[in-house]
């Protein structure tokens, strides 16, 4: 066999497991590649920057899967710890029926943080004063359209079956005009939805947190304003951590910035194979 | 090394799958079915707690007898079993059409072609900065030329050709920043399982 055929049939198995050392191996010896911030985080950043504390809520919603977890949690995880840092009140919200554990998982790891360094009431997080979960909801149309009225129509009780007119934070959120912003976390074309059903006729700003391969279909919306910031895969939740890390928010780097560098090293084996493959390709061709 | 006997099911789990990526196995076919198995019964639990319990069967016995009407356009989907009377699934079918098409029709018309077309509109406050008002023509352009690609009425020669051809490279453009994006994502899946393989069950990544 001559060396162009060779590369061109290198066994599958033989690139999987060269892509697994190349992920594996800067957990163990870190490049510390830096993260260039990307414009539509920098906005989505800025965004929340400029919303004043106590008073206007943020809605994450959470609609991601397990599959998609490692670029969509460290993106909820990252703006949790952003909005909770900054005193502005979140209201948790899923439209995706696996959303709910992942987004209970999030909403207590982050608050758990922030309140093992509290030394105050003013400095913790307590749940139904600076956020609340309202669950996950079937029929997600309708109720994105409904919350724009009232809140309280669509979620009468939030996740723990609780009252949601027990807690402060959703006895003054009432609808949409009490929200700063709608920020779809999803692994699906959930976004759109508050695109097309609740920014025309509510006005709402909308973000988004979108897994890598949503996000070309995405950069029409951002570009127009439809988004006020867009979160593009796991390099979109690194640049966030990096942000509120660089700004004093967190104390702790992310997950997502240390899958960076094997994202990097993989991203060049995988030019090279494809170097590989096409000159392979072009000289078996030549031969024939 | 983890001592949790969920993490150790998550990380057997997890290597079971892999496993396919040598070969198909007994081991793999194992955890695939399980994976089946847990999300039907994941998800009729949470449609049941979170869906037909609250919305549907508390308040028609709480009296509101409203509801027997979504109830029963409900049950209507269940006549296809039924091959004497299953013309009657016609009934929610068009009822979920006509909401569905009333609602999107002019939700997709403004957020999708009016809204987007907005964006394409090249103003002098376009140029106001020169950076701005050179991609404010290249979209335009790149607009006019895909859109011409694919109109099939007309022969693709002469200048028609020329536009078609730009539009062919706007268009190769957007699938190597898809497929880009695409394999970051893909890859992004296996550094997540590999986190979660080296760190919370092995205890060898923080």
């Amino acid at each position: 066999m001559r060396w162009f055929e060779l590369i061109s049939r290198i066994d599958r198995r033989i690139i999987y497991l060269l892509l697994t050392i190349f992920v594996i191996l800067p957990f163990f010896i870190p490049l510390k590649i830096s993260q260039n911030i990307m414009y539509q985080t920098k906005k989505l950043f800025d965004f929340i920057e400029d919303i004043q504390p106590n008073d206007k809520a943020v809605i994450i919603s959470i609609d991601y899967t397990p599959q998609t977890q490692p670029e969509c949690h460290p993106m909820a995880l990252a703006l949790l710890k952003h909005c909770f840092r900054r005193h502005i009140p979140v209201l948790g919200v899923s439209f995706d029926p696996q959303g709910p554990g992942l987004a209970v998982e999030a909403f207590a790891m982050v608050a758990n943080e922030i309140n093992r360094e509290a030394t105050n009431h003013q400095d913790s997080i307590i749940y139904g004063e600076d956020y609340v979960y309202l669950g996950w909801k079937s029929g997600r149309i309708a109720a994105i359209i409904q919350m724009g009225e009232s809140i309280k129509d669509v979620f009468p009780r939030d996740y723990f079956r609780n009252l949601i007119d027990s807690f402060p934070l959703t006895q003054r959120i009432r609808n949409y005009k009490d929200v700063a912003i709608a920020i779809i976390v999803a692994g699906a074309a959930y976004s759109d939805e508050w695109v097309m059903y609740a920014q025309p006729r509510y006005g709402i700003r909308v973000g988004a947190g979108v897994t890598a391969v949503m996000a070309p279909e995405y950069y029409p919306y951002l570009q127009v304003g439809q988004f006020s910031g867009m979160l593009s895969g796991m390099k979109g939740a690194a640049e966030y951590e990096k942000l509120i890390f660089d700004h004093g928010y967190t104390k702790v780097p992310g997950k997502a910035g240390t899958g960076m560098d094997s994202q990097s090293m993989v991203h060049l084996l995988i030019i090279v194979f494809i170097l590989l493959g096409n000159i392979g390709y072009f000289f078996t061709r030549r031969k024939r | 090394m983890s001592h949790d006997p969920w993490l150790w099911i998550g990380a057997f789990l997890t290597i079971s799958i892999f496993s396919f990526l040598y070969k198909d196995n007994p081991v793999y076919k194992f955890a695939e079915h399980l994976f089946v198995g847990v999300a039907n019964g994941y998800y009729i639990a949470l449609y049941w707690h979170n869906s037909l319990k609250p919305n549907l069967f508390e308040p028609l016995s709480a009296g509101q007898f409203i509801y027997f009407v979504p109830f029963l356009l409900g049950l209507l989907y269940f006549t296809r079993f039924i091959p004497r009377i299953s013309w009657l699934v016609r009934i929610p079918i068009g009822f979920m059409i006509g909401w569905g098409a009333g609602v999107s029709i002019p939700a997709t018309f403004q957020a999708h072609i009016l809204k987007q077309l907005e964006g394409t509109i090249v103003t002098p406050e376009s140029f106001v900065n020169p950076i701005t008002g050179i991609w404010a023509l290249i979209i335009i352009l790149g607009v006019i030329c895909t859109i011409i690609y694919f109109f099939f009425s007309k022969e693709h020669k002469g200048i028609f050709g020329f536009g078609s051809r730009v539009g062919i490279i706007f268009i190769m453009i957007g699938f190597g920043a898809s497929f880009g994006y695409t394999v970051m994502a893909r890859v992004s899946l296996l550094i997540g399982r590999i986190q979660f393989l080296f760190g919370p069950w092995l205890g060898l990544i923080k």
